[in-house]
């Protein structure tokens, strides 16, 4: 029996061993490669099989043979910035010694050349051969199988950006891009990011209020630090997110397009915290109000979220950040007439982010005090979901509703002093602290001239004879 | 055609061949077998005839020489990796990406590598369990006993030094709780007790500093690790190899006799060799392809500044972490583990009885064996319990539940006595109330000299148990539930903690009796306070800050 056995092992261990050998030098790589090569060849063929003169279809023929029987090889970039890039392995026509004209007709991927964005070659600016491809694109540059390589997996955090969102790249290295060539979409949400107030909570690398995190590196931010229950939580237009989507991309562009307090639900009952915790303060941008209005479309919310993957502190050496075309925007731009310097100082300080645009909207603030809710003695017997639903009524002030109810002394001390986050009026008195507060502006710059015609606009919006909120 | 055989035979009596194995002409005679043994150096360090008992399956299983073949293949699987390693925390990561996604065969030998370091862990601790249950440790084989504990220590230790290579993020936090664990020792840590009191231990002078090379895991400590997992540890571990091997040799081989019957023996060449090659190409076999379906796990690149939730230490450690939750640092993660290590080392010098040796004689050593396998039992069952049951922040989920559950915050802890426990005075009343179970439950076992039945005394300790629940129920309104974890872990001590010994070792001489029931009393405080703590939320029966007595 040993005999036999022996014999049999033998055999197998040998076997094992050959598929072990076979399977690593038969990867996938090596098909898209020799396809590749020989549809490349074919077009060499057809070529000659065009040409008019027959030198020049024999010198065809013969790049052809050539193509055809190219070794096949992993190829890799060792980019400027200390990477391995081996995407070029299957994407072989950016590979400038293969394909020198950076150029062909073929639309499948792998096959296909570099597309031209906006018009323009990027080769010839940013040699693919120097910067290489994860730079922009992110991904897993050394891997060398498709799903790995595109890095929606499970070990790997920055997986491929795909379709416009690859400007958040360029905006990593291009400052003052809103006038640059094929970032139109980046400098779109950026100019909406600060339009629509977000700088009133969240600060870029410390300009900009502190009301919630700072986002100068949210590119960055580590998937460890999201909770898996918060991501199973998103639905972006009713669907969940499948598991290889719970991308950072995703993640923000939930913020934006859905209602953050629908996946950041926290803990306004305390049911699994000693203390209560409200949900996020953010509202759903792109959801249409009573009158049917909605402040961002989809594709608005995609922009901004473009703009957050641009910020990020990775270690790009000076060298390559690029200053942008056309003239930079003026920080301070000069106004003759205060009501119009009052709006523009109201939009500079993202004062929309809580009152919404030109303060005609109150938004969320979770716990605080709010139009119909219910008092508080028939609070205490709805049920759960209902208790949430009226604390999520807590409104901030709609600034043309309330604003008539002040005189100019008492807009610009309430401006100038705030209302810091502790002393927010609560609806519930046992539930959390509300997310949103009004911070001490004085503190923050906004004094002067500014405060003047700040208060002298807001004097403007008010509807005459209304009294209703003060919240 | 020329015949197969005689083929064989002018081969192997060839002149090429027989310089290379020493003997002459080869005639399959008793003598020539014999040679072969001794004439071989790979070969001569095993006798060159064995009982024939140690041939058969199911006495060995054939777990050491699986060990030491799983050594050889990690031995050689790591020294192909090394030529593509560099132990450097910006490297390190991209050169398994590299092994994964670009080196021939690459993911092949890393896989295998992890794989069978996992295997050698179980194995050996498997190896130790057959040694255990065939009474093998005992005279003449003491001291290889120790010999084999200690190995199976440095195996661990191995197996923990090589999680860090990888420098992912699974390697950086399991080295993390594994080290942290190392900064409570007493004295030694600077979290462990009278450490920063007594010997001035700081961050960045105790034993953890000196395993990492630093306060954190960092470039350092990658260093420190590889040299401890290529060179020093195998280094060590293939010399007490050595030792143990040449003393199986002297100690009479596998399958000890019993008593003073000799037995006969047969011819170690071909009968053991086969076996062992089968077993071996068997073991490579599996292993093989295991790492052909199954990769080894490489997480994201190591992030100091992001912890992922839970975070566990390797696997053969869980048991320890999972008792992180019932104890302070250092009794979990240094008193438990070194309590261990000393109790079976202590093993084959409290077990005076010379009988069950070479044979699975369960009759004949009823304590012995009960009480080592409940403690192994015990072992891998916390290990589940830290693997398969705990989610994030380390809370209890049961293998079946989603860990995207949320769970409701616990209720919080209580002590039993202590400063701001319910009963106060620790050392007046705490010590008292706890140490007088504990001295009963010490010396009842030898203070009843009388035969009692097991059912009967069983039954009588369950119906006690199974009264107080009911006292407790209608006097102190202590829910059914909790009577029930009262009535099933009380019934669990009294039984093995006092009817066993009782029954089994009261005739031990003092010393060994006391030092056997040391172990056996730590052993059933351990259930006690995890009983406790899951059942009644007790966070210390008894706790005296001041010298760092939480129990």
């Amino acid at each position: 029996m040993y005999r036999k056995l022996f014999v049999l092992f033998n055999f197998a261990l040998v076997a094992v061993l050959g598929y072990a050998l076979w399977r690593s030098s038969h990867p996938m790589w090596m098909v898209y490669q020799r396809n590749y090569y020989n549809m490349a060849a074919n077009a060499m063929e057809k070529q000659a099989a065009e040409a008019k003169d027959a030198k020049e279809a024999a010198k065809f023929r013969k790049q052809a043979e050539k193509l055809r029987h190219t070794p096949l090889q992993i190829k890799q970039i060792l980019t400027v910035f200390g990477g391995v890039d081996r995407c070029t392995t299957c994407h072989v026509a950016m590979d400038e010694f293969v394909n020198p004209t950076m150029k062909n007709d073929f639309t499948q991927q792998p096959y296909a050349a570099h597309p031209l964005v906006d018009g323009m070659d990027l080769n010839k600016t940013h040699s693919f051969q120097k910067y290489g491809c994860t730079v922009c694109h992110q991904g897993q540059g050394m891997a060398t199988t498709a799903k790995d390589a595109h890095g929606f997996v499970d070990n790997w955090q920055k997986p491929l950006l795909k379709g416009k969102y690859i400007e958040a790249a360029c905006a990593r290295c291009h400052a003052n891009f809103e006038h640059a060539k094929g970032m139109r979409f980046v400098a779109l949400g950026k100019k909406l990011f600060y339009k629509h107030g977000c700088q009133g909570c969240h600060s870029i690398n410390g300009v900009g209020q502190t009301v919630s995190v700072d986002l100068g590196n949210i590119a960055d931010k580590p998937l460890e630090r999201i909770e898996p229950y918060n991501f199973s939580l998103i639905r972006i237009n009713g669907k969940p997110l499948p598991k290889s989507q719970w991308t950072l991309q995703n993640w923000i562009f939930a913020h934006v397009a859905s209602d953050p307090e629908s996946f950041v639900v926290n803990d306004p009952l305390a049911k699994y915290n000693p203390q209560p915790i409200a949900p996020s303060g953010m509202v759903n941008w792109t959801a249409d109000d009573a009158a049917g209005h909605r402040e961002l479309s989809e594709q608005d919310a995609q922009a901004i979220t473009t703009f957050l993957l641009s910020l990020t502190h990775e270690q790009i050496p000076y060298q390559y950040h690029v200053a942008g075309v056309g003239p930079m925007p003026d920080p301070d731009p000069h106004f003759s007439n205060p009501v119009a310097h009052g709006k523009y100082v109201f939009e500079k300080y993202g004062c929309a982010a809580c009152h919404g645009l030109l303060g005609t909207k109150g938004r969320r603030n979770f716990n605080a005090l709010g139009p119909g809710q219910v008092p508080l003695d028939q609070y205490a017997k709805l049920s759960d979901a209902q208790k949430i639903a009226e604390m999520a009524k807590g409104r901030e002030p709609t600034l043309t509703q309330v604003v008539g109810t002040y005189d100019r002394q008492e807009l610009a001390n309430k401006i100038s002093n705030g209302v810091p986050e502790t002393a927010v009026a609560r609806y519930n008195p046992d539930g959390p602290m509300p997310p949103l507060y009004m911070p001490a502006w004085e503190k923050r710059g906004l004094q002067g001239k500014e405060l003047d015609d700040l208060a002298t606009w807001l004097l403007t919006i008010g509807q005459s004879n209304q009294s209703q909120g003060g919240f | 055609m020329p015949d197969i055989e005689d083929l064989k035979k002018e081969v192997v009596n060839s002149q090429l061949w027989r310089s290379i194995f020493r003997g002459g002409a080869w005639s399959d005679t008793p003598r020539d077998r014999a040679n072969h043994m001794i004439g071989n150096v790979w070969l001569h360090i095993q006798p060159t005839k064995v009982r024939k008992r140690a041939l058969e399956w199911t006495y060995t299983w054939g777990l050491g020489g699986l060990s030491f073949f799983l050594f050889l293949v990690l031995v050689a699987t790591g020294v192909l990796l090394m030529f593509y390693y560099r132990p450097v925390p910006g490297l390190a990561f991209r050169d398994i990406k590299d092994l994964t996604y670009a080196v021939t065969l690459g993911k092949f030998l890393r896989n295998i590598h992890r794989w069978a370091a996992q295997a050698m862990v179980l194995i050996v601790i498997l190896h130790m369990l057959r040694v255990f249950l065939t009474g093998s440790y005992k005279r003449p084989r003491e001291f290889n006993w120790c010999v084999g504990v200690i190995l199976l220590t440095l195996t661990l230790f191995l197996s923990f030094t090589g999680y860090l290579l990888p420098w992912d993020q699974l390697a950086l936090w399991a080295v993390t709780v594994g080290t942290n664990m190392a900064g409570a020792t007493p004295f030694l840590g600077n979290a462990g007790p009278f450490g920063t009191s007594l010997m001035h231990m700081q961050m960045n002078n105790d034993i953890r500093f000196v395993l990492l090379g630093g306060t954190t895991v960092g470039a350092n400590t990658l260093v420190r690790f590889y040299v401890l997992h290529c060179v020093a540890v195998p280094l060590l571990l293939g010399v007490l190899i050595i030792l143990h091997f040449w003393r199986v040799r002297k100690d009479g081989f596998s399958a000890a006799p019993y008593g003073d019957v000799t037995e006969p023996k047969i011819d170690t060449w071909p009968n053991l060799i086969k076996r062992q090659y089968i077993a071996a190409a068997a073991c490579l076999l599996v292993l093989m392809v295991w790492a052909l379906l199954v990769n080894a796990p490489l997480d994201v690149i190591a992030n100091p500044h992001a912890t992922p939730n839970p975070e566990k230490a390797p696997w053969y450690f869980v048991g320890l972490q999972e008792m992180l939750v019932y104890f302070d640092p250092w009794i979990a993660g240094v008193m438990v583990p070194n309590l261990i290590i000393v109790g079976l080392m202590a093993v084959p010098f409290i077990d005076p009885s010379p009988k069950g040796v070479g044979r699975y004689a369960f009759r004949e050593r009823p304590f012995a064996n009960t009480m080592f396998l409940l403690g192994i039992i015990m072992w891998f069952c916390f290990i589940f319990m830290g693997e398969f049951c705990r989610g994030p922040n380390f809370v209890w989920y049961w293998p079946w539940q989603s860990w995207l559950l949320q769970k409701p915050v616990p209720p919080p802890t209580w002590n039993l006595f202590g400063p701001s426990g319910v009963g106060k005075f620790p050392l007046l009343m705490g010590v008292p109330a706890l140490g007088l179970p504990v001295l009963a439950i010490m010396f009842l076992p030898k203070l009843i000299q009388k035969n009692l039945s097991l059912v009967k005394a069983t039954l009588a300790c369950f119906a006690g148990f199974v009264a107080l629940a009911l006292a407790l129920r209608y006097g102190a309104h202590v829910p059914l539930s909790q009577g029930a974890w009262i009535v099933f872990f009380g019934t669990f001590v009294a039984f093995f903690g006092v009817l066993i010994p009782q029954r089994h070792i009261r005739g031990l001489d003092w010393a060994r009796y006391l030092v056997t029931m040391v172990l056996v009393v730590c052993t059933m405080g351990l259930l006690v306070k995890i009983c406790a703590r899951l059942a009644f939320n007790v966070k210390y029966l008894v706790t005296i800050p001041s010298v760092f007595l939480n129990i």
